[in-house]
């Protein structure tokens, strides 16, 4: 892989080109849909102006190798990104979502700066690819490495700095869309661009994991409380950037990456297609499943999981942090078998298996290209295990095991006080900030 | 006969001044304060209602004043926003009809009960303050008692008090509505699994005012202050009565002036839904041959409700005034094909269910994103790029795993009775009872439009919110029946033996017409078919051209139905059709007297011959039942666009779907109720729709129509008050209109100023 370097201040590599891709399939998508979406809207030249300009500093933050010209492009990015949230400036509410999203940013923002200033003084270089080369071990870069991340965090919605993204509802859907989609991978891009910087230090890693199951559990629990189609898909995508800061914490920099745009693309059609959720119908799942379907269901995930490894060339039981990776294929296709072996779980067991072998190679086969073409970046790089991946093991086999067997407790006439209180303690803490809803009708203003 | 509406029943009118000094009981508190709430329907239905119908016993001019005062307010003190920011999220908690995986707990309990049982554990409500905590352990299990006792704590004087509960719902109007709706307007609401009742809303409500806000009885000081300055501000009637005389005077000249001849005799004759969206088409198509339209209300006069035998899917379709008399099985042509279609939706929705599963639980959505997210992405560029081909596509794989199969109903459960009532009533009514020709089509509506939360608003009204071909299967059906037939020739409606009736299904979306042909082995038949089909397209282009004018879109010469049919499947289209926008008025005559003139699709068409009506049952029919629905109609499009915000549903941009039943704005809100913006609104300022009052012009004696609505509360109620105008152009006397009044008088006047100020 050769590196292109224009003018010393531009740094063209598979990561940005990956991203130019993303942004710009995902921009010209969103933007095509505004033109008919936004239609005769009071603000329609306005709207446009400012998605355009956010799309190109995206595409420029990704090329730029200048701390300061990446923070240049990131502030703009960001920018932009509050001035369409609230696009109805006369209506309380949305000011009140951008003037939070704000907050946020020059929160990052901060500690963005405070991590470059850090890198600048270690290594004396403006330029972003010989900070990450030379890497040392001094407590300046430490800190460096926190403040960096705790800036992706502000940027991805990660736990505890969420909020902004799930009170971010009250923007037009094309926002929506572009933020799901384009601006929260932000984080996981910053991450990924100082790699081997964290590569270095792995107790970073560690808490980068942690950080990252928070959000994902917590993200993952809200979205399925949430009564509306919007938060559902807010609270979702602050699970989804959790699972990527997992997937950065397991050292698995690549993965995330992939992540990142499948997630992206998943989402902004998700939120495209919130106008159709009346007409989506919950189908009955049969939960709990019976004892029989459950086991046969194993024997599926486990032809699928050994599939997926194969092909990944990786041990089955990997004795690795990506035993975790391996551990959710595990689970999804144990899911994917339960579904389908519902009702006669003997008779529809062959083709359950042929069904979860065709996905589980498929995903493995996704996954194994998406290794091939990040594979100069070195972003795949196995930690050993520790204490905290085997919490996480648990934790995502239990929280699975609680949506089968636990969740139909509901229909109970009586329940445990303790269940009520986390329930209700859960059920608050995602609602958006107060000022962000419209609690009056007539505080509402379309134009 | 059409069955006698229940609006009456339902809106018991207890005499408020003459009880005010009395002390009420509770359920009297309670019912009287939920009379200023218009329920509305949920996005599987929506049908249009008046949003001020708990003022229609009050001058239109009055109404809008207090209706202004309670819904039009720009503030709320800010202790009452607190409230229904709490109430907002308990409500989108126990409604929800399938958005969430973990579900409220005790809702099958009832709202009340549920609510009751996690209150105590709710800090928002309670701030951890023992105090309030301990009170809410005492709250009684009657939500009545505890109302009782909310009312003493917060020092409500006794003759405020439906004042203040009536402001309880007021301040957060439209989850109210729906509230009202789910207790008074669903049929199977005994039967479903989360019970509410108005007493529980209202005591909910209470006890969290209570906990929030001590000196909540400030609120009726708000209140008195709102009106105040309500009586300052500038009556929107004035602009509407000036709208309205601009509309009626040259139409009224141009119906007058009519000859009106016996058409020759027809080749085909169809019946059409009243609905305004059928007028243009009409007329576009008469001009290709002999054809003769009707228009009757849309579900044909057959109260049912439709089960599809592969879904087990059921739905009312009949008006919402009407009670569904028979339930009809829809199912394909065999049982053989039957079976296998319940097999072959199945399948499909095994597919259904893998997705939903892995996407609604933990760890295992982390996998689908990945697994999912490139097909995703190709899917949505397909659908923004060319949405013809990505539905084409969409369908050719649905196709594979369910082919597309005709359904025809069964008239099992319509007893022979019924049918006979039923083939009888549609013929008289719309006065087809002799001069029958070969082909007769009924032709039911519905639209198709992509990524829609208000695609049922588009659809036939009066199938509550459904498309209409299976109600006009199933008349087509009844009529073709020789039983039926021998029937109606002892009554005097001879129908030729080689007759023969269809049914047929405009969309509205794209002006395409549907027909679901016949078994007939008859050539002529088939060639007529044919001939009708061929005519069917060109009228097509005509009105798409029409519509797309309307639209200000601009489009190359052919291509105005891709045009349409674009707009029908774009995911990103805001505006796929204008709907029912601009109605103005409803015309009650034969259709010699409108066929010349082009009403420009703002007239619903109600075929009606006075002569055939002798004692005035079909005109009380019309008038009593497809013309109010057109006045909620009318009344919803006419406040959507006085106030968008108050009345409406806001832009369609930031629309939320909560609980898959409604919309609220952003993050959450108030339940937006009525049209949303771009139904009534060209742009973000300029409106589209024209506010105006229905104005129904008759076509009978007037002494006539005089004696059929002196016998009709429910009309008198609507003509006093100013909400509906009713204008009577006598055959006798053709060259004058005669308009009734406020006081219910007829003044022979040309000019409507006159007749409908007040």
């Amino acid at each position: 892989m050769s590196f292109a370097r224009i003018g010393g201040i531009f740094h063209i590599d598979m990561l940005s080109i990956m991203l130019i891709v993303l942004v710009s399939f995902i921009g010209v998508i969103i933007y095509l849909y505004s033109k008919r979406y936004m239609k005769e809207d009071a603000l329609y030249q306005k709207f446009f102006r400012n998605m355009v300009t956010l799309l190109l500093s995206v595409i420029l933050m990704t090329v730029a190798d200048n701390l300061l010209l990446f923070l240049a492009a990131w502030c703009c990015c960001n920018g932009m990104l509050v001035r369409l949230i609230i696009h109805k400036s006369k209506w309380k509410a949305a000011k009140a979502s951008g003037r939070l999203a704000a907050q946020n940013f020059i929160l990052g923002v901060s500690f963005i700066i405070l991590a470059f200033s850090l890198l600048y003084t270690t290594t004396g270089s403006l330029s972003i690819q010989e900070v990450i080369h030379h890497p040392n071990k001094s407590w300046y870069t430490v800190m460096a490495l926190l403040m960096l991340l705790m800036g992706a965090m502000t940027q991805s919605a990660i736990w505890p700095f969420h909020r902004w993204l799930t009170s971010s509802l009250n923007s037009p859907t094309p926002v929506s869309a572009l933020m799901h989609a384009g601006v929260v991978n932000g984080g996981g891009f910053l991450l990924a661009r100082f790699a081997p910087l964290y590569f270095n230090t792995p107790k970073i890693l560690s808490i980068i994991f942690m950080v990252g199951l928070i959000s994902a559990l917590l993200g993952s629990l809200w979205k399925l409380m949430q009564h509306d189609i919007k938060r559902m898909l807010a609270c979702s995508t602050m699970g989804q950037m959790g699972f990527m800061l997992v997937q950065c914490g397991l050292g698995l920099f690549g993965s995330a990456l992939a992540h990142l745009c499948w997630h992206g693309m998943f989402k902004a059609y998700l939120f495209l297609s919130s106008g159709g959720a009346a007409q989506e119908k919950r189908l009955e799942l049969d939960y709990p499943p019976t004892f029989i379907s459950f086991l046969c269901s194993l024997i599926c995930a486990a032809l699928g999981s050994y599939l997926f490894t194969s092909i990944n060339n990786t041990p089955w039981f990997p004795l690795d942090s990506s035993v975790i990776i391996v551990e959710i294929v595990f689970i999804t296709c144990a899911q994917l078998a339960l579904t389908i072996l519902r009702g006669a779980p003997f008779k529809k067991l062959p083709i359950a298996m042929i069904v979860t072998a065709t996905m589980a190679t498929l995903y493995g086969a996704n996954v194994y290209l998406f290794d091939l073409i990040l594979s100069p970046l070195k972003l795949m790089q196995p930690q050993p295990l520790n204490f905290f991946h085997f919490i996480a093991l648990v934790m995502l086999l239990v929280a699975w095991g609680f949506i089968l067997f636990v969740r139909y407790a509901h229909n109970k006439s009586k329940l445990p006080k303790w269940f009520l209180y986390f329930y209700i303690k859960a059920f608050n803490s995602s609602q958006p900030h107060p000022s962000t809803i419209t609690t009056h009708r007539n505080g509402y203003n379309y134009v | 006969m059409i069955e006698k509406t229940h609006i009456q029943q339902k809106e018991i009118t207890l005499n408020l001044k003459n009880n005010y000094k009395k002390t009420h009981t509770i359920e009297e508190l309670i019912k009287e304060s939920w009379k200023k709430i218009a329920p509305f329907w949920p996005l599987k239905n929506l049908i249009a209602i008046n949003p001020l119908q708990g003022f229609e016993d009050l001058p239109i001019e009055k109404a809008m004043i207090e209706g202004a005062t309670f819904f039009e307010q720009e503030n709320l003190p800010s202790a009452m926003e607190l409230i229904n920011r709490q109430t907002i999220k308990w409500l989108q908690a126990f409604f929800d009809e399938g958005q969430a995986t973990i579900n409220m707990p005790f809702r099958t309990s009832g709202f009340y009960m549920a609510w009751k049982k996690l209150v105590y554990f709710d800090d928002q409500l309670h701030g951890r303050d023992a105090k309030k905590k301990k009170w809410i352990l005492t709250l009684p299990d009657s939500p009545d008692k505890a109302i009782t006792a909310c009312l003493i704590k917060m020092n409500i004087p006794k003759e405020k008090q439906i004042t203040f509960l009536s402001l309880m719902l007021t301040t957060l109007p439209g989850w109210a509505s729906y509230i009202k709706y789910r207790i008074n307007w669903t049929e199977a609401e005994s039967l479903h699994p989360h019970a509410v009742s108005e007493t529980d809303y209202i005591a909910i409500r209470l006890i969290t005012t209570c906990l929030l806000w001590e000196r909540a009885a400030e609120l009726l000081e708000w209140h008195e202050r709102a009106k105040a300055l309500q009586l300052n501000k500038v009556n929107p009637i004035k602009k509407i009565q000036q709208a309205e005389t601009v509309y009626l005077q040259p139409l009224l000249q141009k119906l007058a002036s009519q000859t009106l001849n016996p058409l020759p005799a027809p080749d085909t004759q169809l019946i059409f839904c009243i609905d305004v969206r059928s007028e243009p088409f009409r007329r576009a198509l008469e001009s290709q041959g002999a054809y003769e339209t009707f228009g009757y209300a849309g579900f044909f006069g057959v109260p049912v409700r439709i089960k599809n035998t592969s879904t087990e899917e059921v739905y009312t379709s009949c008006p919402v005034l009407l009670k569904p008399q028979h339930t009809v099985n829809e199912s394909p042509y065999s049982s053989e094909n039957c079976t296998q279609d319940r097999q072959k939706y199945q399948k499909l929705n095994n597919i259904k269910a893998i997705y939903q599963s892995l996407k609604y639980n933990f760890t295992t959505s982390f996998a689908l994103v990945e697994l999912l997210g490139i097909s995703a992405g190709l899917w949505m560029a397909l659908k923004t790029l060319t949405p013809i081909l990505a539905t084409k596509y969409h369908a050719f794989i649905t196709k594979k795993i369910r082919p597309v199969m005709a359904f025809m109903p069964s008239l099992e459960n319509i007893s022979f009775a019924h049918q006979c009532t039923y083939a009888e009533s549609a013929l008289r009514t719309i006065g087809l009872t002799k001069n029958f020709s070969t082909l007769i089509v009924f032709c039911g509506h519905g639209s198709s439009t992509q990524n829609n939360a208000y695609a049922t608003a588009l659809d036939c009204g009066a199938c509550g919110g459904r498309h209409g071909a299976s109600n006009a299967r199933i008349l087509a059906k009844i009529l073709n029946s020789q039983d039926v037939r021998d029937h109606l020739n002892q009554i005097g409606i001879i129908i030729p033996k080689d007759s023969y009736f269809i049914a047929a299904e405009h969309n509205t979306t794209t002006d395409e017409v549907e027909i679901y042909e016949a078994n007939t082995e008859s050539t002529m038949l088939t060639k007529k078919i044919q001939q009708l089909k061929a005519d069917l397209e060109k009228a097509r282009k005509i009105n798409s051209k029409k519509r797309l004018q309307e639209m200000s879109c601009d489009s190359r010469n052919n291509s105005y139905t891709d045009h349409t049919k674009h707009r029908s499947l774009d995911w990103a289209q805001v505006r796929p059709e204008w709907g029912l926008a601009r109605n103005a008025s409803f015309i009650v005559a034969p259709r010699e007297m409108s066929k010349k003139i082009d009403l420009e699709g703002r007239a619903f068409l109600h075929s009606y011959d006075y002569r055939q009506d002798l004692d005035g049952t079909i005109l009380t029919g019309i008038l009593t039942a497809p013309m109010v629905v057109a006045q909620w109609i009318n009344s919803q499009y006419l406040f959507s666009t006085l106030n968008n915000v108050a009345y409406g549903s806001g832009s369609k941009i930031t629309k939320n779907i909560t609980g898959k039943f409604g919309v609220m704005q952003g993050n959450a809100s108030d339940l937006m109720t009525g049209l949303p913006l771009q139904s009534v609104y060209k742009s973000d300022t300029e409106a589209y729709h024209e506010p105006v009052r229905l104005m129904t012009i008759v076509y009978a004696p007037f002494v006539f129509t005089d004696k059929v609505i002196k016998k009709q509360p429910v009309l008198l109620t609507l003509f006093r008050n100013g909400w509906v105008q009713l204008i009577c152009i006598d055959p006798n006397n053709r060259n004058h209109s005669y308009f009734l009044d406020r006081n219910l008088t007829w003044k022979r006047n040309t000019s409507v100023l006159t007749a409908c100020s007040s």
